[in-house]
């Protein structure tokens, strides 16, 4: 299929497991080329507990964290959506992948939260530029659960929807982020990094 | 066997004869075409490259196809990467390419002379003898340089992000580096021998100098963008970190943004640049050259919410300031 727009898109959240791959599944569909990553040191997911959540490494496939599931408490992580979740997600690429340790260049890079967001730029920021293209990070915050990330899904296709309409998005990002703005009633961070 | 014996396999100068060919009856096609040609001839047969760059330049560069001549810039960046050598030769062509009134290829430029200007000032001073081709190639460099620095008033929000970026570079290549500091891969003024003729270490320096004053003028525009704000201050603090003599400027610049945001910026765009500044200021009370600014830079943290305390750890210790006492 050929792709709706040129812009190379990075959604972005903390595991790489709900909001991030939720707007992935979500942009794929549109016809984007997107790709997600986590920023943070694990795979966190929720437990049995507030106590005991469960820790993966980055690398682990979708697949065995499903497995590692079921064999612990199918009813409780089916009941909570997580199963259903993991589910979505090896269908759609085979592991959690941690931006920091990723090399491929982007035109935007899609934050959902505010630690996210100084996390990718502290490491655009350290990294030697290559090719010094221009790549705009964008923060949305989007709550970490299943609902707001379906909402979240939502607002950031709009956004890339808004972005693909223009013919030079260097140019026209700070009107695209006010209308964008207003329309989605929360405040947005921008700011810009070198490929 | 037959199959190989009736088909053989074409070489790879049949193969970019055809794109090249290709390119020229089928413009639309020649962005495509040029992209296989720089695969084959950066990546599988190089030893081609001197013989095919000169008619690649030439057809191309005359291209009416913006999208082809972006190709192209990109092209010629990767073969001045792979031989130095072969910089003289397309200096001229990315002159051409540079005064050219698309945006897109604007912009494209300018991203590769950010590399190539850098590779370019290092081979002349690490070369046993500079040709009369480098000095030409040189002399179109510097303007390269000229026409990116007036840039810095483009229409294009884009166009000034990268010359923000350029000036940045040729400000960090141009002066003196940090007496206390050593990084190996950090190309400064101390590095151009002072037998160059053809650039000399006084003049590069003024010429940094008069770039960084046109950056600090660009960063108290009242009509700055939010996204060039952020990177104004970026490259400012860079500068400031790596080359002391600068450092008080960029701080007497920063702080007075602090009470006096550009006007033109909504509620979150200042918040953006609130916090791009406190990280920033974090940055630069943590570096020892900052010592004598310490006063000055404390009150506007606390205003970002440190408090004294968490601001005297970030102070390094006297004995690395003593380094720094003139």
């Amino acid at each position: 299929m050929e792709p709706i727009s040129d812009l190379r898109i990075a959604v972005i959240c903390s595991s790489n497991m709900n909001r991030s791959m939720e707007a992935h599944a979500f942009l794929a569909k549109k016809g984007f080329l997107v790709q997600s990553f986590g920023t943070g040191d694990k795979v966190k997911l929720p437990g049995s507990a507030a106590d005991k959540p469960n820790i993966y490494d980055f690398g682990i496939t979708y697949d065995e964290i499903h497995k590692d599931l079921l064999s612990k408490d199918k009813t409780l992580y089916t009941q909570n959506g997580l199963l259903h979740t993991l589910d979505r997600n090896r269908r759609i690429k085979s592991h959690p992948e941690r931006f920091q340790e990723n090399k491929d260049l982007f035109d935007i890079l899609i934050t959902c939260e505010e630690r996210v967001y100084d996390q990718v730029l502290e490491c655009m920021e350290n990294r030697e530029p290559v090719t010094n293209s221009i790549v705009h990070i964008v923060n949305v915050d989007i709550q970490d659960n299943l609902e707001e990330a379906t909402i979240g899904a939502f607002l950031i296709s709009d956004l890339c929807m808004m972005l693909s309409k223009s013919e030079d998005i260097d140019n026209d990002i700070d009107e695209v982020l006010h209308d964008f703005e207003e329309k989605c009633k929360r405040p947005i961070l921008h700011s810009i990094a070198f490929n | 066997m037959s199959t190989t014996f009736f088909n053989p396999e074409p070489n790879d100068e049949d193969l970019i004869n055809g794109w090249y060919n290709n390119a020229i009856m089928s413009p639309q096609e020649a962005s495509n075409n040029l992209r296989k040609i720089q695969e084959v001839l950066l990546n599988k047969s190089p030893n081609l490259l001197p013989e095919y760059l000169d008619n690649i330049l030439g057809q191309f560069t005359q291209s009416t196809n913006g999208d082809v001549k972006k190709v192209l810039v990109g092209f010629i960046e990767e073969a001045c990467k792979y031989d130095e050598n072969l910089m003289p030769k397309v200096t001229l062509s990315l002159l051409m390419l540079l005064n050219n009134e698309n945006v897109a290829l604007q912009k494209r430029v300018i991203q590769s002379i950010i590399t190539l200007y850098r590779r370019m000032l290092i081979a002349i001073c690490k070369a046993s003898c500079v040709t009369e081709e480098m000095e030409t190639a040189w002399g179109q460099m510097n303007e390269i340089k000229s026409k990116i620095i007036k840039f810095i008033d483009s229409d294009n929000d884009g166009v000034r992000t990268s010359v923000v970026k350029f000036l940045e570079t040729v400000v960090l290549l141009q002066s003196y580096p940090d007496p206390n500091e050593s990084s190996k891969n950090d190309f400064t003024l101390e590095d151009v021998p002072l037998t160059l003729k053809i650039a000399r270490r006084r003049k590069l320096e003024e010429e940094a100098n008069t770039i960084f004053d046109i950056l600090i003028k660009f960063n108290g525009s009242p009509h700055i963008s939010s996204a060039n704000l952020y990177i104004c201050i970026g490259s400012l603090t860079h500068i400031g970190k790596n080359r002391p003599d600068y450092i008080e400027p960029v701080i007497h610049a920063l702080v007075e943004l602090t009470s006096n945001f550009p006007p033109t910026l909504s509620m979150t765009q200042v918040s953006t640049v609130k916090k791009k500044l406190k990280t920033e200021f974090i940055s630069i009370i943590k570096h020892p050259a900052a010592h004598d600014y310490i006063e000055k830079i404390s009150p506007i943290l606390i205003d970002f919410g440190l408090t004294q305390n968490e601001i005297n750890k970030m102070i390094p210790k006297v004995d690395e300031n003593r380094k720094y006492t003139k």
